[in-house]
């Protein structure tokens, strides 16, 4: 089974989601700290669902959302947006770029889980865009 | 509800102390004295790396100290986040008692040992002192420190 | 929605340490923001930071439950946004507000990580919601922030893959290799035919070697022909912008770059390791001893290839064991940080000006001293700034420079590190603190006051209580906890001072703690061992020439007197000195003592454990050691045993 990729900038956030979602996500946890690396994180290997922050440096977190969107392979991808309380006018924005699903933080850890477990019911798998050596081909 | 104790002896009597405060038990081998230290502490030894001190119950309660003999052992404990070695005359067994059993100390036990004891349990004929080990640590009683 | 403890209780510890990052920023940024008020504009990049780290502080206080510190962060979110947003222009009240507030924060969190009652975070809110324009509502999405304005002359790509990752290629890592030659003006992430790549749009210097070197790790870079100027992100597929690479202020930048290489580790387990390496130094010393019992029962040729093994085995311990040290070294930048804050808080309540000098920043230092420094660094800061120094007006008297400077350098000396605090104030008087003392009971010496006699007694237990209880020794951390901390970590404080030039308070410390190299020293038999570098030298005596003065003993040494301590008699122990005493002397001048032992049998490394139960806290003794034979061996702290040089019989008593 596919990873499930935790985007935040807060490491213990990242901890308390991964936490929260052990025993839903058995294709194991990738984390990425901003959004050039959630990015990069799609190009290493298929992604079961993505929990994503908004509020993040470099790249906000409705852009990762409307990258993964435009591009067919992603297009598929389910994602959590997991935000600040606070935050709520970005509600409609997230879901207009193609959020699955959108909750604030502070999260109930059982409720989360639910939640993924749900959205990874209706899994799709994605191919790695990159295979090993691909890249190499310049 | 039962829970499972430790019961150890000191001067003659049978003390009992909650196995989940008593990280393991041990021979005892070598306590290097620490000059200055109270009364009570025999020194200090190491027990799986780390310094603790060594107290000596026989001397915590008031009795003449008793040289260590092939049946002493100490108790490695915690409490408070504290880990302390109990030097004691012997420890053999585990029972389980009743929450129920355990009654408090009656005025008859007030004497030295007395502020140390969260209750005292009958096990069959036998009678059970059950220690308060935050007691045993902290407590200073000025009578007890003036006999040194 | 209260979550369940036992899950909250996982996280604690992480949130305490995330929230200490973000607050150490903090107070840096807020400095600049100040410098902020009344200017045209305030960097973008500066709002955005404070925004993001608030809004981190007010997420995870939310998950942990502690709602103080959420509406806290949550407000100083709403003032930054509005600032952002322009909807309110920068003021000195708003700077006040936000640094009230941080003050309010911090207490907060370090009242729920002691398990006390927070403050009333009310006053705080109340002054930042009044700073914070009503209309201020969060827009969504946010405007990206304007694009920094250079001039792109390359376009660098960079196409990641697992492989790359693996070995640390990534896109955090070629950021960082960018910014260190010039500047990033836009980062776009593209999907390509052979998959997902990172353009950089780059300003700066690249050369055809370097170019070279990069190619392996999937970085191609071409030339702009024509240079295209930044244009603002395109609302096409894939906007992203890069506009904190620009201008980043020292420090902030490496703190967050590369959150993927750095990892976080708790002190336990670094303990954990460095216990480990002590039980393996302390395993080699078995074998050692082992091995020279079965010396002549080997024959030579043999003998030289264990004795070359058991030598390499030593050094790659040695190594192995710097390298932990090393991993538990930070910058002394840690406490400096907090220090432009207090001092600037401090001068304004006192009324003087002070300008505060940090030097040093980089040195590093076990993460465990850096911790225990903090509040006496503190102190003799919040001291220099609320005594040390002169009113403007005086000073100008005087004909010094109206702005007093304040100078917090560190510099790492061998194994040792040195901090020092010194100002250009009034200087200690000695006439006055020997007043003092003598008012409320603290011995003085006769004759003049030197720097170190000044100092024993203003770190005298209950000097520093000033009459005047002003805020900044209200704190409870006096000179004398000043002292006694240095002194446990194994270090020295020594004291320079003048009259009208100043005071310079000089700490040294070793660079980590752990293990050291030790004498082994005996009485009767007792063993103890010394930690070397307390000791100055090691004389042999006859008993016969030490003489007794009142109930001092006293030895001929170099020419003056030397008064010499028994340890037994210290320590109530039976001593039977062969034909001489050996004597370590410590201190210097007319601070030297000597501290005798019956015999002294050699030099060792030893692994330090920390004696750290009250029933064994004793004075005099630093810890414990294990020489291999599974003991107990005490380390002596001789500096703590010389101080009962005017009354020896009060160690035996004690306790």
């Amino acid at each position: 089974m596919n990873r499930t990729l935790i985007v935040d900038d807060s490491p213990t956030m990242r901890r308390m989601v991964k936490v929260s979602l052990r025993d839903v996500c058995s294709g194991g946890f990738a984390e990425a700290a901003s959004g050039l690396e959630a990015i990069e994180q799609l190009a290493l290997g298929p992604i079961a669902l993505m929990v994503l922050d908004l509020n993040m440096p470099d790249m906000h977190g409705l852009e990762v959302l409307k990258f993964l969107r435009a591009h067919q392979a992603f297009r598929q991808v389910p994602v959590i947006v997991l935000t600040t309380r606070g935050d709520e006018p970005s509600r409609a924005a997230a879901l207009a770029a193609g959020a699955s699903l959108y909750l604030t933080k502070p999260f109930a850890p059982q409720a989360l889980a639910a939640h993924a477990r749900e959205l990874l019911g209706e899994r799709c798998v994605v191919a790695p865009l990159n295979n090993e050596g691909a890249g190499d081909g310049e | 509800m039962t829970e499972p104790f430790i019961l150890f002896t000191v001067a003659g009597t049978t003390y009992g102390l909650r196995s989940t405060q008593v990280a393991h038990v041990e021979l005892i081998d070598h306590v290097t004295p620490v000059p200055n230290a109270a009364h009570f502490v025999d020194g200090v030894v190491f027990s799986r790396g780390e310094v603790v001190p060594a107290l000596n119950l026989r001397a915590r309660f008031g009795f003449e100290r008793a040289p260590l003999g092939l049946s002493s052992r100490l108790l490695v404990a915690t409490a408070g986040g504290r880990t302390v070695g109990l030097v004691v005359d012997s420890a053999r067994e585990f029972v389980a008692i009743d929450a129920a059993a355990i009654q408090p100390p009656s005025a008859m036990l007030s004497g030295l040992s007395g502020r140390y004891l969260e209750g005292v349990a009958n096990i069959g004929d036998r009678l059970v002192l059950v220690l308060n080990l935050t007691e045993v640590l902290t407590f200073t009683d000025p009578a007890l420190e003036a006999q040194t | 929605m209260a979550n369940d403890p036992d899950f909250l209780a996982g996280f604690m510890d992480d949130y305490f340490v995330e929230c200490e990052e973000h607050l150490t920023a903090i107070r840096g940024q807020l400095l600049e923001l100040e410098r902020g008020v009344g200017a045209a504009a305030v960097r973008p990049a500066l709002l955005e930071e404070l925004f993001r780290s608030f809004h981190s502080i007010k997420g995870i206080s939310g998950m942990v439950e502690l709602r103080e510190a959420e509406m806290l962060a949550h407000q100083m979110e709403s003032y930054l946004r509005a600032l952002r947003q322009k909807d309110v222009v920068l003021s000195q009240r708003g700077v006040d507000a936000l640094i009230a507030g941080v003050q309010a924060l911090e207490t907060t969190i370090a009242a729920r990580r002691d398990n006390r009652k927070g403050p009333s975070i009310e006053p705080s809110v109340q002054e930042l919601a009044a700073v914070t324009p009503a209309a201020s509502a969060p827009a969504a999405p946010p405007a990206a922030p304007a694009a920094p304005a250079a001039v792109a002359s390359w376009r660098v790509t960079f196409t990641p893959s697992a492989e790359r990752v693996a070995r640390g290629v990534n896109v955090d890592n070629v950021r960082a290799r960018l910014r260190e030659r010039g500047t990033i003006v836009d980062a776009t992430p593209r999907v390509l035919p052979e998959g997902i790549a990172f353009e950089f749009l780059f300003a700066g210097d690249l050369t055809p070697a370097l170019l070279d070197a990069w190619r392996p790790d999937g970085l191609v870079a071409e030339r702009l022909t024509a240079p295209t100027v930044a244009a603002p992100p395109p609302a096409a597929e894939t906007p992203a912008s890069e506009a904190t690479g620009a201008e980043a202020p020292e420090g902030g930048d490496a703190a967050r770059l590369g959150t993927s290489h750095v990892v976080r580790v708790e002190m336990a387990r670094l303990d954990e390791l460095m216990r480990m390496i002590g039980d393996l130094v302390i395993s080699r010393a078995r074998l050692e001893s082992a091995l020279a019992r079965v010396e002549r029962h080997v024959p030579p040729v043999e003998w030289r290839t264990v004795q070359e093994n058991s030598q390499t085995i030593e050094r790659q311990l040695r190594d192995l064991r710097e390298g932990v040290i090393r991993v538990r070294l930070v910058p002394v930048r840690e406490i400096f940080r907090r220090m432009p804050f207090v001092v600037r808080d401090l001068a304004r309540e006192t009324d003087k000006r002070v300008r505060l000098e940090l030097r040093g920043q980089e040195t590093e230092i076990d993460k465990y001293l850096i911790e225990r420094m903090m509040d006496p660094v503190l102190h003799l800061v919040r001291n220099a700034v609320s005594h040390g120094f002169e009113p403007a007006a005086e000073r100008a008297a005087l004909g010094k420079p109206e702005e007093g400077t304040l100078t917090l350098s560190a510099s790492s000396v061998g194994e040792s590190v040195l901090l020092e605090i010194a100002d250009d104030g009034r200087g200690i008087d000695p006439a006055a603190v020997a007043a003092r003392a003598r008012a409320i009971g603290v011995p003085v010496p006769e004759g003049e006051l030197g720097p170190r006699a000044l100092l024993d007694i203003i770190c005298a237990p209950g000097f520093s209580t000033r009459e005047e209880t002003d805020r900044a020794s209200g704190r409870g951390v006096g000179m004398a906890v000043v002292k006694a901390t240095v002194e446990e970590l194994n270090g020295t404080i020594s004291l320079d001072t003048a009259p009208g030039e100043g005071t310079r308070f000089l700490i040294e410390l070793p660079l980590t703690l752990s293990i050291t190299d030790a004498l082994i020293a005996h009485v009767g038999d007792r063993t103890f061992a010394v930690p070397q570098a307390q000791v100055r030298e090691v004389v042999e005596m006859d008993p016969a020439a030490l003489r007794r003065v009142e109930q001092h003993e006293i030895a001929p040494f170099r020419g003056g007197s030397l008064p010499i301590l028994r340890l037994g008699r210290l320590f109530g122990m039976p001593s039977a000195p062969r034909r001489a005493l050996h004597v370590f002397v410590v201190g210097t001048g007319r601070d030297a003592i000597g501290i005798a032992v019956d015999r002294i049998s050699g030099q060792r490394e030893i692994v330090v454990r920390r004696m750290a139960d009250d029933l064994i806290d004793v004075e005099g003794i630093a810890g414990a050691t294990d020489l291999g034979d599974g003991r107990v061996v005490l380390i002596l702290d001789l500096p703590a045993l010389g101080r009962y040089r005017g009354d020896p019989v009060a160690a035996g008593g004690a306790r």
